[in-house]
């Protein structure tokens, strides 16, 4: 029977290999497959093989690395293995304290439809998922080899790299599945949920607690002295980690991890053995503990099922596929802007916390935060290590967002037959496709441009000429510009979508692979390329009102007069954009453009 | 009332409807049959401006659905084979949603007969995840209703709902054409397809094969018997295949 399961296994994985590779006599997928391989060659391959300690592309890079390892302490390697078996433990407690449902094992639900009913023992079955989910495993432990084999500080080289990967994932894969069986089992005999969580959750922090009260008196806190040195953090958590009972605890877990952070063959050899024991023996756990997962399967089943269909629609918007009805995030009239219905109907497919109460809640934080800050003459030091983050979030925000906040066109692809008869123009269904991610993104910088304007402090004498009244009317200027920038970000994700909908459907697919990757690469330096081609005109016009008539009228007014022309070019530009894009909704056949 | 004059789609080299035409009035409920394949999806997407014509005039309650689309879609309401609905709103809030989509004033006294005459009152404020299929049919015509339209496209309306379910939902569709909407309907299953429509119009590979009321198109194809269904009707004027 395991040869037929293998078969099965191993024949679908060939076949998924021979219609990628058909795949590539597109164009459209042979292009995205060159730029996403190129990738993979140049960020990743290129690197292996060699000796971890040639991994830097020149002396520079080589340099800066030898000069990380030597701010590291010197028992940086055991505090490495600290801090990992810690990070495992608090994954395996939240196996033991999260899981509600029933045990199922994750089949997909053809091999339901055919399995289910052959006559294959259970354990048969459950061998399968196993074996399945090591290769799984594997696969994962691979992609993450990528990039811990250019740690060169981490030793090793890209064998003992996959191997440690994978015997980390399949601990906690096997743990999982383990946990979840022993758990049901319980539940059947009675144990509720809640006193599970409570027991579990009670056993860790005696446990905790049991370990520190036998840690020596003055080492129980780590003694912080520079903020720069970890030595005192690095040699709390390892006396932490290695005394009982909390050292018994994560003992296991910690052989697990050794093969991973090895720094040679030899140690990494020494620890394999061991390794591969604990996976054994959660391997026997999970076999013995099966319990009856059928029914749960099929309903695990149903639902992946719902989620991938959701998925290759395009329905990726944050917030996932919802269980219970919400309440409106306001109340939509019967009459007035059709385009404010899809703002309201989109916002109810995102999280509930994109609404105006959280909005004002976090400027009105924001504001007391930094006042605090402001009138405290020993923090105010801490003010521009705000501000810096706060602007690479803003940076990532309005370049990155768009293709985060999806909740446009994009997720609606799938219904565009019902959107086109509604009794709206193309340009109108746009527009309030894109309301949403609009509002979403600008309340987002909004908030960044509060903290940057009660952050920000002239540390600089060259910067003098910053006055106040100059630094209220750049960031009331951009403020008032963050909308139609946001809109000129979304235009062409959505311009994709619809102008290219068969390579758009091309990243739908779930699994990824570099044509995938590529074809998300190619759209993103489109992305960039279109949005300076946007703004140059407007900024460049922008900067020379204020250039010139600053001498007449004073740096303050012109910096509001060069924002009135920079808002008008960039609305001309958003309303060209809609409408075209509307104009191409409207002659938009979905059916006809999937066909290639 | 729905004209249609010499539509024609094609993609690419492919023709997918080839020069029809045909009128249906109000209070007349137009069968289109045709084997799989004919075209008869492409035929309800292009009348209801889904999908633009290659050539051809299609107008709807007097306004070209080319020149006037959005005059048009005011008055039409298309229920897709497989219902469209968003995950993430409540059936109280589809018909919300809808009601400002079409201006319709007062949604909620217009909503809650609805909602009755469907027995779905009880579930609005679920999520279509929450319903059956069934229910999930129901839910998509009452939003389709909820504008009062005079001109409807059903697309495989039957498919998936039970007995009691089909049962009413025949009834609907003689309600509306009594009170003067005029409709098309596709389906497969011909012979609810007798006891509802009061026109057919058979196709073939894109091409209008006959078109009338029941009584002429049986008469056309019956070689004088007087019992032929609308099944054998359409046997001999397909000639039993799709090709």
């Amino acid at each position: 029977m395991l040869n037929a399961l293998l078969y099965l296994r191993f024949t679908s994985l060939k076949n998924w290999l021979i219609s990628r590779g058909r795949r590539l006599r597109q164009p459209k997928y042979l292009l995205s497959a060159i730029v996403g391989c190129a990738y993979f060659y140049f960020f990743f391959f290129r690197h292996l093989g060699r000796d971890a300690a040639h991994h830097g592309r020149n002396a520079a890079a080589t340099q800066a690395m030898n000069d990380l390892v030597e701010t590291l302490p010197a028992d940086w390697h055991a505090a490495l293995m600290a801090f990992g078996a810690f990070a495992l433990l608090v994954f395996l407690t939240l196996m033991w304290v999260v899981p509600a449902q029933r045990a199922a094992l994750g089949f997909t639900e053809a091999e339901i439809a055919f399995l289910f009913p052959a006559p294959i023992t259970r354990r048969a079955l459950v061998h399968f998922r196993l074996l399945s989910s090591q290769l799984r495993s594997l696969a994962g432990a691979t992609v993450m080899m990528l990039f811990s084999n250019r740690w060169s500080i981490l030793g090793g080289n890209a064998l003992t790299h996959t191997l440690g990967w994978w015997f980390i994932f399949s601990a906690l894969n096997l743990h999982f599945s383990g946990a979840n069986f022993t758990l049901t089992r319980l539940a059947d005999l009675g144990l509720s949920a809640w006193r599970r969580r409570a027991l579990v959750l009670f056993f860790i922090l005696v446990i905790i607690a049991m370990t520190i009260a036998r840690l020596p008196v003055d080492a129980r806190v780590p003694a912080m002295g520079n903020a720069m040195d970890l030595g005192p953090v690095t040699s709390w958590a390892i006396a932490l980690t290695t005394t009982a009972p909390l050292g018994w605890l994560l003992w296991p877990i910690k052989l697990v991890l050794a093969p991973f952070v090895a720094l040679g063959l030899r140690d990494f050899l020494v620890a394999f053995g061991p390794a591969f024991a604990i996976i054994t023996l959660h391997y026997l756990w999970v076999v013995r503990t099966a319990i009856a997962f059928e029914d749960a399967s099929v309903d695990y089943a149903q639902k992946r099922a719902a989620r991938i269909a959701a998925w290759r629609a395009g329905d990726r918007r944050m917030g996932g596929t919802p269980t219970r009805g919400r309440p409106a995030p306001f109340r939509l009239a019967s009459t007035g802007r059709p385009e404010v219905a899809f703002l309201w109907k989109n916002l109810l497919s995102t999280w509930q916390y994109f609404n105006l109460r959280v909005l004002l809640g976090g400027a009105a934080a924001i504001l007391a935060a930094c006042i605090w800050l402001n009138v405290r003459a020993d923090w105010r030091g801490f003010l521009p290590g705000i501000a810096v983050p706060v602007l690479i979030l803003a940076g990532y925000t309005l370049i990155v967002g768009p293709q985060f906040a999806r909740q446009d066109i994009r997720s609606d692809l799938v219904n565009a037959d019902i959107l086109k008869t509604y009794p709206l123009s193309g340009w109108q269904i746009l527009l309030g496709e894109l309301l949403t991610p609009v509002v979403i993104l600008t309340a987002i910088l909004w908030l960044a441009l509060l903290t940057l304007g009660l952050t920000f402090h002239a540390v600089d004498a060259r910067l003098d000429w910053l006055t106040a009244e100059l630094r209220v009317a750049i960031g009331l200027g951009l403020a008032v510009l963050v909308p139609p920038l946001v809109t000129l970000q979304l235009l062409v994700p959505n311009a994709a979508a619809l102008v290219f909908p068969g390579w758009f459907h091309l990243a739908r697919t779930r699994g990824g692979g570099p044509e995938v990757i590529g074809q998300r690469m190619i759209f993103f330096f489109a992305q960039l390329l279109t949005m300076a081609f946007a703004l140059l005109p407007a900024v460049g016009v922008g900067a020379l009102i204020v250039v010139i008539s600053s001498h007449f009228i004073g740096t303050t007014v012109a910096v509001t007069i060069a924002t009135l022309f920079v808002l008008a070019v960039l609305l001309a530009e958003v309303w060209c954009g809609v409408w075209l894009l509307g104009q191409r909704f409207e002659k938009l056949d979905l059916s006809s453009e999937l066909r290639g | 009332m729905i004209e249609v004059q010499g539509l024609h789609k094609h993609y690419g080299s492919f023709t997918a409807v080839r020069d029809l035409s045909f009128v249906v009035r109000p209070g007349e409920v137009l069968g289109l049959v045709g084997p799989n394949g004919a075209g008869k999806t492409t035929t309800l997407r292009c009348l209801a401006g889904i999908i633009p014509a290659s050539g051809g005039n299609v107008r709807i309650a007097g306004c070209d659905i080319a020149l006037e689309p959005v005059a048009a879609k005011r008055a039409l309401a298309f229920f897709p084979d497989e219902p469209r609905l968003f995950d993430y709103l409540t059936v109280r809030q589809h018909l919300n949603f809808v009601a400002r989509i079409y201006q319709v004033a007062d949604h909620e006294a217009i909503a809650q007969p609805l909602l009755d005459e469907f027995e779905i009152a009880d579930k609005a404020d679920q999520l279509p995840t929450e319903l059956s299929r069934g229910m999930k049919q129901k839910l998509a015509i009452a939003c389709g209703l909820l504008h009062r339209p005079q001109v409807m496209f059903f697309d495989e309306p039957l498919t998936g709902l039970d007995p009691l379910g089909i049962r009413r939902m025949k009834n609907s569709i003689v309600k509306r054409a009594r009170e003067g909407a005029t409709i098309v309907l596709s389906s497969h299953l011909l012979h609810l397809l007798e006891e509802v429509c009061t026109h057919v119009l058979i196709l073939k590979r894109g091409e209008k094969i006959a078109d009338g009321t029941l009584a002429e198109v049986a008469a056309r194809f019956s070689n004088g018997d007087p019992h032929m269904n609308l099944e054998e009707v359409f046997l001999r004027a397909t000639g039993g295949s799709e090709n």
